[in-house]
């Protein structure tokens, strides 16, 4: 792994956004994520948390705002291209991240696209599924995997990336007990610093050392921090 | 979420699609069993000699046979085509002008026109057999692996990869909106609520598939993605696809000269 | 309906699946890479409508529904509903093998052909016209569809005549149900991202990306605007909000 950038990794400023005919989503969020910093953010349904992530790679575009990634400002796509190479993003459904036909081709498909050589990107996919205790379903079809398997394996292709943050985006959502428990277990072993939007409160308790909440558009106080 | 349900129930690579070779077939490359259907079906539908089609229809029925074709859900499927074509068929007889055969009250059957018709489902089902045998019971990700190894142009690949990876989704996702609707009382029926109910919902499964379709390309981005769509197959071709394509091209000029030593 | 194996002349098929590999040619063309999702994913649409029953008297018929495939693919119609084809005869066994070029032909032809004539009806400002033009290019598909089955069986031999005419009269109930089903399929979409009519044929490669990064940001060039899940019309599929994004 790269060492470790030492300033924020991600700085947001007065980031403005509206989707069209429903009125402004976020009116100024100000958002900061050290690294090793394990942030949670909460808010209520339709808050914009879930936007908030896609503006941070740049899979929306903001109408106001700055976005400064790994100390340089974020603009325009071709800025992004780094971030989302450096920042892993967790979709809120597996079945959006996982459109590859096989698991394997699946996991691989990240490090072939940084242009690793087959090699490579097999033994990446291959060792991350390995570490995630994954590895049996390596040759398996990806529309035939349950729901909790599904999802560990969107983890698993985000983390061949070897990124530097994650952001995750509802992980426990529609998961059982036992799956649950596990995707726990893993993150709670990863080294990177997290942004987790969840719903779980329990879930956030056990990962997150701090908490922000989203509230009519913007960050605002816990009354009762963490 | 649906796909927490049970996933042995996709649309498409049924349950036992997944399970290891069961017969002498399944062990053959892909590749090579459908270069070996392809050139099947094109040599197939240059006869004409009712003999020769019946040498392929139990060629294609010994194939079958190897590779221990589920029979109810063949015949189910054979069966599916027949009564399609059947009527057609019934009709041949009378409509081919001819030397006359028997006649049904008004109708003249003629002996050429019952040959084609004989003629026309002997190589369907001869084809369709034969095809149910050899590439039938492959995953469908398998058959997208084998057709770009074949040199299949690469966007079709791709699109045929995405379709059997969103079929099984979209499939359920249809399911779960019909029974949302039977659940408030909907009966299908020949009326008009029935007709723009049933529009409603695959014009929602379109935007709905849209709008996956732009995460999904938004979760390719995120990864990297740069134009290149990796394919890792794990195909390889042996002696003994050698031999089925040795096999094939024996088959075939066997039934060509049959044809010709007949006609 | 399929045309089997065997049934057609060689002449007739070479000529027919030459026009059919061209047709894929165009429309695969018209695929960058950053549409061939939203391509995959119709095709599946498309796929799973063809395997759906729908109630017509005491009977029930398949669906085909090319006129709408028409209307959002354009020429993308060819490639995606080959696969759709493909697929249905090689797990299936559904149409034949060496006909595939043939099937293709007949179903994405007519699309191709609804999406000349009524893409401009069904994006109008009025929504009864536009629902009309929707029926139009429904019904529309079905007769060429049709047309196109007969005129290769009849080119195959003067034998084949009285089933072809019989195919076109029994296709007559099947262009009313689909293009009632295409109408409300229009009106539907015409009220929730009204964007999506001809989405995939835009000489613009930018309008499925532009979205795609920008969420709902790039206006649809007709008149309503995206509206948020609470106010769709259709109550009948309230499960899931439309757009998860949020």
């Amino acid at each position: 792994m790269r060492p470790r950038f030492q300033g924020p990794l991600f700085t947001l400023r007065g980031i403005q956004f509206d989707y069209p005919g429903c009125g402004p989503v976020l009116r100024g969020v100000d958002l900061a994520l050290a690294p090793g910093q394990r942030l949670a953010l909460t808010g209520s349904n339709g808050a914009g948390k879930s936007t908030l992530l896609w503006l941070m790679l740049g899979l929306l575009t903001p109408s106001r705002g700055e976005i400064v990634a790994f100390g340089k400002p974020r603009r325009v796509e071709a800025d992004f291209t780094e971030v989302r190479r450096r920042a892993g993003l967790l979709f809120q459904d597996p079945d959006d991240q996982l459109f590859c036909p096989t698991v394997l081709e699946d996991c691989a498909f990240g490090p072939l696209s940084l242009g690793w050589s087959r090699a490579e990107a097999i033994a990446a996919a291959d060792h991350t599924l390995e570490q995630l205790g994954l590895g049996h379903l390596r040759g398996r079809v990806t529309h035939q995997l349950s729901g909790g398997e599904k999802r560990l394996v969107s983890l698993a292709t985000v983390l061949c990336m070897r990124p530097e943050v994650l952001l995750l985006d509802e992980p426990t959502n529609a998961l059982d007990e036992h799956t649950r428990a596990r995707l726990l277990a893993i993150l709670d072993a990863l080294p990177q610093a997290m942004l987790i939007v969840s719903h779980d409160r329990a879930f956030r308790e056990r990962l997150a050392s701090d908490e922000h909440q989203l509230r009519d558009g913007r960050i605002a106080p816990l009354a009762h921090p963490l | 979420m649906s796909h927490l349900g049970d996933p042995s129930a996709p649309l498409l690579g049924a349950g036992d699609r997944t399970h290891p070779a069961r017969g002498p077939i399944q062990t053959l490359d892909p590749r090579a069993r459908i270069l070996a259907v392809i050139g099947f079906a094109g040599v197939v539908i240059l006869l004409d000699q009712p003999v020769a089609l019946g040498v392929a229809l139990a060629l294609a029925l010994t194939v079958a046979a190897l590779a221990r074709l589920p029979l109810r859900r063949t015949l189910r499927q054979l069966a599916a085509m027949d009564a399609f074509v059947l009527l057609m068929l019934l009709m041949l007889p009378f409509t081919t002008p001819g030397h006359a055969l028997f006649a049904l009250g008004p109708l003249t059957a003629s002996a050429e026109g019952l040959r084609l018709a004989v003629d026309i489902a002997l190589t369907a089902n001869a084809i369709l057999l034969m095809l149910l045998a050899l590439v039938g019971e492959l995953d469908p990700v398998v058959i997208g692996h084998a057709l770009h190894r074949l040199r299949m142009p690469t966007v079709l690949v791709q699109l045929l990869q995405f379709t059997v990876r969103y079929v099984g989704l979209i499939d359920a996702e249809l399911d779960r909106m019909r029974i949302a609707m039977r659940a408030r009382g909907f009966v299908p029926g020949t009326n008009w609520h029935t007709y723009r109910s049933l529009g409603y919902a695959l014009g929602m499964l379109l935007v709905r598939s849209l709008e996956r379709a732009e995460r999904v390309l938004c979760a390719m981005k995120c990864r990297g993605f740069s134009g290149r769509f990796p394919v890792l197959d794990t195909l390889h071709f042996r002696r003994i696809d050698a031999g089925l394509a040795a096999l094939t091209m024996l088959a075939l000029t066997g039934l060509l000269l049959l044809e010709w030593r007949l006609g | 309906m399929h045309i089997l194996d065997g049934a057609l002349s060689l002449p007739v098929l070479l000529g027919a699946s030459t026009l059919a590999v061209a047709g894929i040619a165009k429309g695969a063309r018209e695929l960058d890479l950053q549409r061939i999702p939203a391509a995959g994913l119709l095709s599946a649409v498309f796929f799973v409508a063809s395997l759906v029953h729908v109630p017509i008297g005491p009977s029930s018929l398949h669906l085909i529904m090319n006129g709408l495939a028409g209307l959002i693919l354009g020429w993308v119609a060819f490639p995606a509903l080959f696969i759709g084809l493909l697929l249905q005869a090689v797990l299936f066994g559904f149409g034949g093998l060496t006909v595939l070029g043939v099937n293709t032909l007949n179903i994405a032809l007519p699309a191709v052909i609804v999406f000349y004539l009524c893409r401009r009806g069904v994006a109008g400002p009025n929504a009864t016209l536009a629902a009309v033009w929707g029926a139009t290019a429904g019904a529309l598909a079905i007769a060429l569809t049709a047309l196109g089955v007969a005129a290769v069986l009849a080119l195959s031999g003067e034998a084949f005549i009285p089933a072809a005419k019989l195919v076109v009269i029994g296709h007559v109930p099947v262009m009313l149900v689909e293009g009632l089903l295409c109408a409300a399929a229009v009106t539907l979409i015409r009220r929730v991202r009204p964007d999506l009519l001809g989405v995939m044929s835009r000489s613009a490669s930018a309008s499925a990306s532009a979205r795609a990064t920008a969420g709902a940001d790039s206006r649809a060039p007709h008149s309503s605007p995206v509206q948020p899940p609470s106010e769709q019309p259709a109550p009948v599929f309230s499960e899931q909000p439309a757009r998860l994004t949020r």
